[in-house]
This record gives C-alpha cells, sequence and structure tokens, in this order.
C-alpha cells in the first residue's frame, strides 16, 4: 500500500517542493497551510507520516501534537522548522517528534530521513 | 431658475460624481484583485515548476518565455532559494543564468528607468547571490542610491566575494551612522576573511572618529575570530575615546582567551563608569576566577551600574558565589543589596525557599533568606 504523508506548512513554496518530490518517489501526499488544518487532517485523516512545521497560523507545530496526543491520536513527526533553537528541539523531541529537520533544508537528505523514519 | 430646481440639480449632480467615483473605486478594485490572482497563480506555476527541476536530475519543465522579465518568477526563484540548501542552489543558479535572468538584473541596475526598478534589481541580485553578478554588485558599492549600495554590499557579503572586503569597510568610513551599522551587518557573512581588513580599520580611524570604528569592533565580536584578539587589545591600550573602550572591553569579554583577562582587570580603575561597568560584565563572560577579586571590590563601587555588573559576573564566575555571600553580610550595603540580588536572579533564592520549605536549609541559604526579609522589612 502506498504510504501517505501530510505536508503541513504554511509556506507554499515549502508544500509545493515537498509534494512534487514525494510524489515522484511514490507516496501518497496531502497538504495542510495552517495549523488548525494540520490538526483537523491529523485527527480524522490516517497517515503513516506527518511532516510538521512549527510556526504556522492556527495553531503552532507543536500544539498540533499535543491536541493530537490529548485526543489519543498517534502520528510520526518529523519536525521541518526554521526555529534556530536547541530549546526547541529538545521540546520538538519530549513532545514525540521522530526527527528534526532545519530549515532551509537538504531536499535529499529530508527524502532519505522521510524514507527512513517510514521503514522503522 | 427657482430655489427648488438650484437644490435639486445640486443633489443630482452630488449623486453622479458619488456614483462615478465608486463606479472608478470598483473597477480599481477588480483590476487590482485580478492582477493579485493572476500573479498569485504564475508564481504558484512556476515554484511549481521549479519544484520538478529539483526533484528530477533531468527536468526539461519550460517555464516560459517570459520567466525572465517576469517579477512573479523572481520571487518564486528567490522564495524556493531560500527554503534549500546545497546542490539544490546550484540548480537553481543555473536556471537563473540559463533564462538569462541575472544578466535581466544587471541590466535593470545598471540601466533601470526609475529608482524602484534598480532597487528591486539589486534586491533581486543580492538575495540570488550569483557570482556572476559580483563584478557588477561591487560597481554599485558607490551608487548614488544609499539602499543600492546596501544591497550590492548584502549580495557581495552572500556569495563570500572577498575582493569586495576592503569596499565595503571603506563605507564605514563615509556612510551614515544607521548605514554603517547595516553595511557592518553585511560583512558577517565574510566570517574571519573580514577579521584583518576591519581590525586595520579600527586601528587607523579610532582617534578620529568614534561610531565607524565602534561599528567595526561589533562586527568583529560577532564574527568571533580570534586573530582579532591581538590587535583590539592594542586599540584598548591607546584608545582615548570612552566609547571605542566600551566597544573594545565588550568585544574582548565575547572573544575570551587567557590574553584578555589582564588588560580587562586593569581596565577596571578606569574614572570612566561605563568603562568599569563593561569591565565587569566583560571579565564574568571571560569568567576566569582571578578575576574575582577585582569583581568583589567592584560590587563596592560608586555607580549602580559597576556593582549591579560586578554581581551578575559574579554570580557566573567559577568560585564567585563566596564573594557574593560574603559582600550579603558585609559593611557596604550597596554591595550586600548587589549580591542578593545576583543571587536571585540566578536562582539562588528560590532554592533555599524550597528547601526552607521543606527544612532543609544551609547556612548559606539562612544567610540570604534573612537578609532579603530585613530589605523587605525596612522600607514598610
Amino acid at each position: 500500500m502506498t504510504p501517505r504523508i501530510l505536508i503541513a506548512d504554511d509556506s507554499e513554496t515549502v508544500t509545493s517542493l515537498l509534494t512534487v518530490a514525494l510524489q515522484t518517489s511514490g507516496y501518497d501526499v496531502e497538504t495542510a497551510k495552517d495549523g488548525v488544518e494540520t490538526y483537523e487532517a491529523g485527527k480524522t485523516g490516517d497517515f503513516d507520516l506527518v511532516v510538521l512545521d512549527q510556526l504556522m497560523p492556527g495553531l503552532l507545530g507543536l500544539e498540533v501534537i499535543q491536541k493530537w496526543r490529548n485526543e489519543g491520536v498517534e502520528h510520526k513527526v518529523i519536525m521541518l522548522s526554521g526555529v534556530d533553537d536547541d530549546r526547541f528541539v529538545v521540546d520538538s523531541f519530549e513532545m514525540g517528534a521522530i526527527d528534526y529537520v532545519r530549515k532551509p533544508f537538504r531536499l535529499p537528505e529530508l527524502l532519505v530521513r522521510i524514507k527512513q523514519r517510514l521503514d522503522t | 431658475m427657482s430655489g427648488f430646481h438650484t437644490v435639486e440639480l445640486f443633489a443630482l449632480v452630488v449623486f453622479g460624481v458619488n456614483a462615478v467615483l465608486v463606479a472608478g473605486l470598483i473597477t480599481l478594485k477588480t483590476v487590482h484583485r485580478r492582477r493579485t490572482v493572476d500573479y498569485d497563480r504564475r508564481r504558484s506555476h512556476y515554484v511549481t515548476v521549479l519544484s520538478r527541476h529539483l526533484a528530477f536530475e533531468n527536468c526539461a519543465d519550460p517555464l516560459g518565455r517570459d520567466a525572465a522579465t517576469d517579477p512573479a518568477f523572481l520571487d518564486a526563484l528567490i522564495d524556493v532559494r531560500r527554503t534549500v540548501v546545497g546542490p539544490e542552489l546550484t540548480t537553481l543558479g543555473d536556471i537563473a543564468s540559463r533564462y538569462g535572468i541575472i544578466t535581466e538584473l544587471m541590466h535593470r541596475l545598471r540601466r533601470g528607468r526609475s529608482r524602484g526598478q534598480r532597487l528591486r534589481a539589486a534586491v533581486a541580485l543580492a538575495e540570488l547571490g550569483d557570482g556572476s553578478s559580483a563584478r557588477v554588485l561591487m560597481d554599485h558599492l558607490s551608487d548614488h542610491e544609499a539602499e543600492v549600495r546596501l544591497q550590492a554590499a548584502r549580495g557581495l557579503g552572500r556569495m563570500q566575494w572577498t575582493p569586495a572586503i576592503d569596499g565595503i569597510v571603506n563605507r564605514l568610513e563615509v556612510e551614515t551612522p544607521w548605514l554603517r551599522a547595516r553595511f557592518a551587518d553585511t560583512l558577517v557573512g565574510f566570517g574571519g576573511k573580514a577579521t584583518a581588513p576591519l581590525t586595520t580599520y579600527v586601528r587607523v580611524n579610532h582617534p578620529f572618529e568614534t561610531y565607524g570604528p565602534v561599528t567595526a569592533v561589533k562586527t568583529l565580536a560577532t564574527i568571533g575570530d580570534s586573530q582579532a584578539v591581538t590587535p583590539l587589545l592594542e586599540v584598548l591600550e591607546e584608545a582615548e575615546n570612552p566609547e571605542v573602550e566600551i566597544a573594545v572591553i565588550e568585544a574582548l569579554g565575547i572573544l575570551g582567551g587567557p590574553a584578555v583577562i589582564a588588560p580587562l582587570q586593569r581596565k577596571s580603575d578606569s574614572p570612566d563608569w561605563r568603562v568599569r561597568a563593561k569591565v565587569a560584565t566583560g571579565l564574568g563572560t571571560v569568567g576566569d576566577p582571578s578575576s574575582a577579586p577585582i569583581l568583589a571590590r567592584a560590587m563596592c563601587d560608586a555607580n549602580w551600574w559597576v556593582r549591579r555588573n560586578a554581581a551578575a559576573a559574579l554570580a557566573k564566575l567559577p568560585g564567585g558565589s563566596d564573594s557574593l555571600y560574603a559582600a550579603i553580610d558585609g559593611p557596604d550595603p550597596y554591595a550586600g543589596d548587589a549580591a542578593a540580588e545576583a543571587l536571585a536572579d540566578r536562582g539562588d533564592l528560590e532554592a533555599a525557599r524550597d528547601r526552607q520549605a521543606v527544612g532543609e536549609t544551609t547556612a548559606l541559604d539562612e544567610k540570604l533568606l534573612a537578609y532579603v526579609e530585613a530589605v523587605v522589612e525596612v522600607p514598610a
């Protein structure tokens, strides 16, 4: 079955870039452009992985994870964020993120990480 | 014509004029909205095509004939460029060259008809940071438009075009204070390569002016290259301008290392309280325990800022706690206040209260708690 990935980022450039790259690699991709949309999509959707931005309108990335957890929803989350703060990286892992990638990012590296995380 | 008809005619004219204005406004808004939607659609298309170029190694999807002159493409290209790093930047640079974007921007910068057109070209070239535009950007370091000069420096900094360093440093002598700071920021991108030109600039100019050398010293601190320590120590010995002294002390505190300790300690006797205050902070940042007695003495300084900075520095210094707790029941009440504040800021007071709550206070906890309670009681 084709793995389903949710890309949550308010930057159209990021979602477009990742959508094209991931669809090319054979994944089924959905996108969300703000925190509320991400929360709703994650609550109802069955995703194998979520690529999640932190700074989004509506809800922050970590707030989205918290709300999912409160409702018993578990997703594999890779944080993709421009927040350059070690404390935030630690917070992300403590909240249950399985990986953290800083923006700007290397596309091949991100794709390999996504593949690895889907395989584990 | 009767009075009634005059009023009626006037009302009709007012109504007519209003109707024309409203119709004009609606038309303008509609046109603007359509343009925005069209712009966003084109931009979105370009982002998708650029994404394909990055995702497929041999992607041949065309961008469109008008891409080179379409601001939506430039916008998309810059945005994608900000999103990725690594070999993808080369791919984007190749696309920009293939479609003649850089050539077009350089042409606009040189011969643009309006100020806005030239400025947008300069900003785009700075964002793209393509090496092929370096010579043109070098020429525009002395452009008559300040923002164009600045964007040229930013672009050269982004591409780390080292021949431009001297030209940018020279701008520190002639630009206004606000622009100097922004020019100095562009030098940070060059890293250690900018250290020698900046230190030379500071050494030559600090006796004659303040703001330029101070800005350059702050840039050296941001770059953080230890090669700047020796020339800055020489400036510290020679400088008679307290503003320059303060900037150098701050930079030396950040750069750190054993060589800066003794010169900073010597400056703790400066007649200028601003220098003494900055020395206290600097010694705390460097963190050498040999500074503890000097900082303990500075807690009794006549100036409040010096006392406060010295106590804060001692709170960071290995072994500095002894001096702070000693000051609490020492003869100088001002030093006691500064010490208690620094200990509270460090979290000692809160920890002491937590231990007090479970009956596990130490002798130092009791000393601090007693001092704070006494201070609170006096004003009441």
